[in-house]
């Protein structure tokens, strides 16, 4: 049996009298990728940031990499987000003055250590080779997603989280990130995919389903 | 990497940083040119106040004994005793003889006028403005019109190398219906003497005792007199520093000052160091401080120097807040930036830095420009009002670069507070 990379027993979280998540339970094991699929308002996002170690969780516990994640400090919490995790944005969330590569430079400056040929070889890996030293601006909207991906592999992640990472792309691009994405998996990565585009789940090894803040089925 | 951050992302958002930039220049301008006037203002401020008349009174040391009483003048000598003239120009040889910014003999006679029912009339013998030759062959410009720049002449000043040239006080011109041009025969009220004739040159307004006279010059009033060469009493126009406890205590005679504080007061322009420099430069007259002068001078430059720092204090809040909207406004319009930050692992402290060193050199920019800005300011303002320029500083560069850094840190550190309260989970997954 492969270890287990992230678990979550009873998670649930409340803004006030909204319950989005309601007592999850999940694991995912290492070079797993697993799928979440839900409705609109599911839930989803709320999960992914709790998963990500950007939101908090009301209650329950969430374990990721062996880090009881409900009993860290706000700091070490940082640290976990910096050390664990690699994040992809339906957004991109690229800082728009700093070029392609300078954003997966910025990654690695927070994480530790700047290594210009590794982010070079990254993005070259998600096939920008000739788009360095472009804005983000300059950039279609596949290639920010890729630079994002580059930005999420960069420190080598326990784990890669994405929230609908193909929402704001074409079906084009779309293709492209999903070839990424099996890329990744193929190479034994740990996925957590968020996506309501059941064409992305089909290639996750698994999917799990929200609904109204409770797993209703997890398929194969 | 952060130094990259820094200059790649101090070039966004132009707008708001010339903005904030512009914020710190006004302030600082402000500052630097508060700053060099204020630096400069006792000198300033002590010229100026000359123009509120003399602060020294030369008058011969046996008319100083106090014979008054009840306001009475009982001294038997006065006005019967004198200066001499040619001692005068000793004056300008004292240790603080550039801060001798002028002076003005005076001579009273009593003089009626023939005809117009032989009205009396004192003549008062002065210098108009007259280049007096001191020290071998050094010449220097003084009179009335140096020291009392408040003193109003309808129609001409009278040339001091003429003798039958007059200004009639305003008063005395009234009450004998006196014009510009009148020519009149005057001479001496208690002797049978030669008489006069002198043209009325200009109508001179004083708010003194002037105004109830003709005002002659000094060689006209002293042939009327009979006294050639003599006067009886100096005002001195002296630039001098506000009074301190020294010069308080030195009022109480030189003697009770022990001699490194008598070296003290006597190398200090304080109005009692002068005069006592005065008298032992002329040993026949006795100098009197006119300590109204003296002391209101010194509370002006005081008051203006408070003004100064109230305004300064009153900049940099006002810029402080300026500086603090705008910061308010980039943090929330980047808000996603540091929610990204954030999100890759960023430390508050990382993100703080980024965003007060992009203050910082804001501050550090619009200090720079500022100093320029307030430089000019200065000689503006020391041109419109005091009619000088005013010298510069070197000390406001450093201080003012302080300053304005200090203005833009504070400014952007209370807003940057939002920094902490920013989600990284709210921004970067907003309700899409
Ligand atoms: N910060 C919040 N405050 C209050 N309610 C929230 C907040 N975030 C999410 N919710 C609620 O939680 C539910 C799930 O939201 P979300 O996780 O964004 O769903 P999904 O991503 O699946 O569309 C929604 O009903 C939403 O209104
Ligand atoms: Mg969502």
């Amino acid at each position: 049996m492969l270890k287990i990379v992230l678990e979550t027993v009873g998670l649930t979280k409340r803004f006030g009298n909204v319950t989005p998540l309601d007592g999850i339970d999940m694991q995912v094991r290492e070079g797993e990728w697993v799928a979440i699929m839900g409705p609109s308002g599911s839930g989803k996002t709320t999960m992914l940031n709790i998963l990500s170690c950007l939101d908090t969780l009301s209650e329950g516990q969430y374990i990721l990499d062996g880090i009881d994640t409900s009993k860290v400090s706000e700091k070490e919490r940082v640290v976990v987000r910096r050390e664990k995790i690699g994040l992809v944005f339906q957004q991109f969330h690229l800082v728009p003055y700093l070029t392609a590569l300078e954003n997966v430079m910025l990654a690695q400056y927070y994480h530790g250590m700047i290594d210009r040929d590794d982010a070079i070889e990254v993005l070259n890996r998600v096939g920008l080779s000739h788009r360095y030293d472009h804005l983000p601006s300059q950039l279609s909207g596949g290639e920010q997603q890729r630079v994002c991906i580059a930005r999420a592999l960069i420190n080598q992640p326990a784990i890669i989280l994405a929230d609908e990472p193909t929402g704001n792309l074409d079906e084009a691009n779309e293709q492209i990130i999903l070839d990424f994405f099996k890329e990744l998996h193929a190479e034994g990565r740990t996925i957590v995919l968020v996506t309501h585009n059941p064409e992305l789940a089909e290639f996750a090894d698994r999917t799990v389903r929200l609904h109204h803040g409770k797993v209703v089925q997890h398929a194969a | 990497m952060f130094l990259l951050m820094l200059r790649q992302s101090f070039f966004r958002g132009r707008r708001r940083k010339l903005l904030a930039t512009s914020t710190i220049i006004l302030a600082a301008s402000l500052i630097t040119a508060l700053m060099t006037i204020s630096i400069d203002v006792g000198d300033k401020m002590s010229r100026e106040m000359k123009s509120y008349g003399a602060n020294l009174n030369l008058v011969p040391k046996s008319e100083n004994l106090p014979l008054e009483i009840g306001g009475v003048d009982y001294n038997p000598l006065k006005g019967e005793v004198f200066l001499e003239e040619q001692d005068l120009g000793k004056m300008k040889e004292i240790f603080w003889h550039n801060n001798i910014a002028g002076y003005a003999p005076f001579l009273k006679v009593p003089a009626k006028l023939e005809g117009k029912g032989g009205a009396a009339v004192p003549i008062i013998g002065t210098y108009f403005s007259r280049l007096v030759k001191f020290a071998g062959n050094e010449e220097f410009r003084t009179g009335v019109r140096e020291i009392n720049p408040f003193w109003r002449v309808k129609g001409n000043w009278p040339d001091d190398s003429k003798t039958d040239e007059v200004l009639a006080g305003a008063t005395l011109a009234r009450k004998l219906g006196l014009k510009v041009g009148d020519r009149l025969t005057v001479r001496y009220a208690l002797a049978p003497t030669q008489p006069e004739a002198v043209t009325v040159a200009g109508i001179l307004s004083t708010g003194g005792a002037e105004e109830s006279a003709l005002v002659a010059p000094l060689a006209l009033a002293q042939r009327i007199y009979g006294h050639t060469g003599k006067v009886q009493s100096v005002s001195v126009s002296a630039l001098t520093v506000p009074e301190d406890r020294l010069s308080r205590k030195a009022r109480h005679g030189a003697d009770a000052l022990d001699s490194l504080e008598y070296d003290r007061w006597y190398c200090t322009a304080y109005v009692s160091s002068i005069a006592h420099q005065l008298e032992e430069a002329i040993p026949s007259a006795a100098a009197r401080p006119i300590w109204q002068v003296a002391a209101s001078e010194g509370t002006v430059v005081n008051k203006i120097q408070l003004l100064m720092v109230v305004v300064t204090i009153a900049a940099f809040i006002a810029s402080g807040l300026g500086i603090s909207s705008l910061m308010v406004t980039t943090i929330m319009e980047r808000s996603r930036e540091i929610g990204l930050m954030k999100a890759l692992g960023a430390a508050d402290w990382e993100v703080y830095l980024l965003f007060l060193s992009e203050s910082a050199l804001v501050g550090l920019i619009g200090g720079l420009i500022g100093c320029g800005a307030g430089a000019l300011l200065a000689q503006l303002i020391g041109l419109s009002i005091f009619g000088a320029t005013v010298s510069f500083h070197l000390i406001v560069i450093p201080v003012n670069v302080v300053i304005s850094i200090l203005i833009a840190l504070a400014g952007s550190l209370v807003p940057s507070r939002l920094i902490t309260r920013l989600f990284p989970a709210e921004v970067l997954h907003g309700r899409k």
